[in-house]
């Protein structure tokens, strides 16, 4: 259900609330920790906010996969998903994600999953700066 | 077990410069229930930590940063954190709330609260990283700007927050503000006490969960509160012109915009610093607290004559480097307001000093060889040099890096008379003369003139909100309780952190489900207002025990003179009404004709000891 589907980032429009890295932790984790987000905003200057966020192969070759030893980082109906079982957090997919949009925390990695097709940060998004792409 | 379950950090730190030891203290929840968390926290430690008799700017007083309860939570808007010290403007309490990211970070390092003792040898900085602390040398950073400082440490520490002085605070500019990614903890001068603490900045990296008490539910609130926030009608105005959007109607359907050192209340000269002007020009998009979901934020580009950005401008600085002090160039007052961020002081204060001195310069007071320019109403090239003198403290900007209480006291032949301040914080853009509860709140709040410990304002201004209704702005009638309700209510926003743009849609009630949600526990109305009640009472023994007298407390010489033009021509506050008034408060908050909190109401609220 989600071949080609992905969260486009709009920075133009990021205000720099955070809420999407909230929601994100919230949603997959129970907690409220940036850490665990699998979208993160960089604040680049007073008028400049960046999201990053995975895009499941739209700019990238899923090198995330291809460079995972440990079958941890496997694809699955056109996306990459973590099997948090076998990943050992060695860093390998977040140095290969040539857009940035793998993070390593407390020797696990953390990424885009599209929550079950329910986006939450593009559903909480006030300013409209995150859309569902399909 | 709201503590262990719930949004807390769960502990106090305690860091002083001057030994650089730390010291870490659990919190309970008998401890948490009373007093919340923000406010509530800063209330208990101000009376505890902080001796009354300290000097300001001496190592005896303490700097106190608390995040709101529901800061690190998904609570919409409830990412405020509020910064306490006792205040070198006012003498007396001082406090800041900001919607920085440094309280998150606090909470996420696992604190609830940080107390900063002691003055630091050499020009430092505070970095902690979870549970570790570290004073580091900051004298690289000293004479650097707000957001040099705050990109250098980044630089160096990584992933920090931080929260930082720029050199209004270093030369000890009495209205010196504490910056932290272009959000302030703004009046009063808490960052002059960061400055003589020889604390440059707190950079802050947390990477703790922040757990709420019940997920589940909380998502689902998230939801509700969200579509609430979106759909109201405050979204696309604050969206679309930030907290400057009823500029146009302050201005001429309430005549209370006031303008040139308040000796008016409507700006003819205001088109262009009117944000249905300059935000389709020069906003490029809005900005955002930490956890908003209704911006109200600008990130403006300046383009012409000046060059520059900022988050802004928003709706008292548009009032105090512009209508205050005659200034229509929407240009020259983005690149005061830049300044102001970059150097770290309160536009309202500047703002405020700048138009005394122009009202001086005009009426003789002062001369140009004293300025060492020219100084006139509407001049506003000179309000962006005044804000350089200011903050360098060069000239004439030493004695207005004072505020105008003790500028006026300075400056002599009779310059208190144009001195606009109530207990020496310059006030807010809000014409009391014609808003007369409003007028009252300036002189109850605990920090001085200040519209946000009451946020009367929207009440007086549109006759309605909350239990009230009918409320006449022109009438000094039954302001009393109306004032100590406000207060109360408006002390549970900053003990929660929730921002108060959000008071129409959150009410009160909002909060039974909120803190059931992340807490565990659910509180009504009634019990949150006397949490409320308890935190007001709290600032104000802190004033008391710093001197605080009846006798101080007055509005200004021009209140006394009629508003002479506009809506509101001819209204002003007489000396009878301004009395009565403050009686009238007394008496709704249970104190004695003096002022002075009874002991029944002390024991009432439980908080008895700290009046001994």
């Amino acid at each position: 259900m989600h071949d080609s589907m992905y969260v486009k980032v709009i920075p133009e429009k990021c205000c720099g609330c955070m809420v999407c890295e909230i929601v994100c932790s919230m949603y997959h984790w129970d907690v409220v920790n940036p850490n665990r987000s699998a979208i993160r905003v960089e604040k680049k200057s007073v008028v400049e906010d960046i999201q990053h966020v995975c895009t499941h192969g739209k700019e990238c070759n899923f090198e995330c996969v291809d460079a995972c030893k440990f079958e941890a980082m496997i694809k699955k109906n056109g996306m990459a998903v973590v099997d948090y079982e076998k990943c050992t957090g060695c860093k390998a997919c977040e140095k290969a994600c040539p857009i940035h949009a793998v993070w390593i925390f407390e020797k696990k990695a953390y990424k885009c999953d599209l929550c079950n097709g329910e986006t939450m940060c593009v559903k909480h998004c006030s300013q409209n700066a995150l859309e569902i792409v399909r | 077990m709201v503590v262990e379950e719930g949004c807390y950090g769960g502990k106090i730190l305690t860091i002083d410069l001057s030994t650089k030891e730390g010291k870490r203290q659990k919190i309970g929840d008998s401890f948490a229930l009373k007093y919340l968390g923000g406010d509530g926290f800063g209330a208990y430690f101000m009376n505890t930590v902080v001796s009354p008799k300290a000097d300001a700017l001496g190592d005896e007083n303490a700097i106190i940063l608390a995040p709101g309860l529901f800061v690190g939570t998904p609570v919409p808007t409830g990412g405020k954190t509020s910064f306490f010290a006792k205040s070198p403007l006012t003498g007396g309490w001082g406090e800041g709330v900001m919607g920085g990211r440094i309280g998150f970070a606090l909470k996420q390092a696992g604190y609830d609260c940080l107390i900063i003792t002691g003055k630091a040898e050499k020009p430092s900085y505070l970095h902690i990283c979870d549970d570790e602390v570290k004073v580091k040398s900051a004298e690289h950073l000293w004479g650097k700007s707000t957001r040099e400082t705050s990109e250098e440490i980044k630089k160096d520490e990584g992933s920090v927050i931080v929260a930082t002085i720029g050199i209004g605070g270093e030369n000890l500019v009495r209205y010196a503000v504490i910056d932290c990614e272009e959000r302030q903890a703004g009046r009063g001068g808490l960052g002059a006490v960061m400055g003589s603490k020889n604390l440059k900045a707190i950079a802050i990296e947390g990477n703790k969960d922040i757990k709420v008490a019940d997920p589940e539910k909380m998502m689902s609130l998230l939801d509700k509160w969200y579509n609430e926030m979106i759909n109201h009608p405050s979204f696309e105005a604050d969206g679309k012109y930030g907290t400057g959007e009823f500029l146009e109607w302050m201005n001429t359907e309430r005549g209370t915009f006031p303008t040139r050192n308040w000796r008016e209340g409507v700006f003819d000269e205001r088109k262009e610093i009117d944000p249905y002007y300059w935000a389709p020009r020069y906003a490029i998009k809005n900005k955002a607290c930490i956890q908003c979901t209704k911006p109200c934020g600008k990130a403006f580009v300046i383009k012409g004559s000046y060059e520059g950005m900022l988050d802004g401008v928003e709706y008292e600085t548009l009032f105090a480097l512009g209508s205050n002090c005659g200034n229509a160039s929407i240009e020259a007052l983005a690149k005061a307001n830049e300044l102001c961020d970059l150097y770290g002081i309160d536009t309202i204060s500047a703002g405020g000093a700048i138009g005394f001195a122009m009202d001086l310069y005009e009426n003789g007071i002062l001369s140009k060889e004293e300025v060492g320019m020219e100084l006139h109403f509407g001049d506003g090239d000179a309000v962006v040099s005044m804000v350089e003198k200011i903050a360098r403290r060069e000239g004439i900007g030493d004695i207005l890096a004072e505020g105008v209480k003790k500028a006026a006291e300075k400056i002599g032949k009779g310059a208190d008379k144009y001195a606009v301040h109530v207990r020496g914080m310059e006030p807010p853009a809000y014409d009391v003369r014609a808003i007369k509860g409003m007028g009252l709140a300036f002189m109850t709040s605990p920090r001085g003139a200040c519209h946000l410990r009451s946020g009367a304002y929207a009440l007086e201004l549109t006759g309605k909100f909350w239990k009230y209704e009918g409320v006449d702005r022109l009438s000094a009638e039954n302001k009393g309780k109306e004032i100590a309700d406000m207060e109360n209510f408006m002390a549970v926003y900053d003990a929660l952190g929730v921002c108060k743009f959000s008071r129409s849609i959150f009410l009160l009630e909002a909060f039974g489900d909120l803190l059931e949600a992340t807490i565990g526990k659910r509180m009504g109305e009634d019990e949150l207002l006397i949490i409320g009640e308890r935190i007001c009472n709290l600032k104000h023994i802190f004033n008391i025990k710093c001197g605080w007298k009846k006798e101080d407390v007055k509005l200004p010489a021009k209140i006394r003179e009629p508003i002479p033009e506009g809506v509101s021509k001819g209204s002003f506050i007489s000396e009878k009404e301004e009395k009565k008034m403050l009686q009238d408060y007394f008496m709704a908050r249970g104190w004695d004709k003096k002022g002075l909190p009874t002991k029944e109401k002390l024991k009432e609220l439980e908080i008895e000891e700290f009046m001994q």
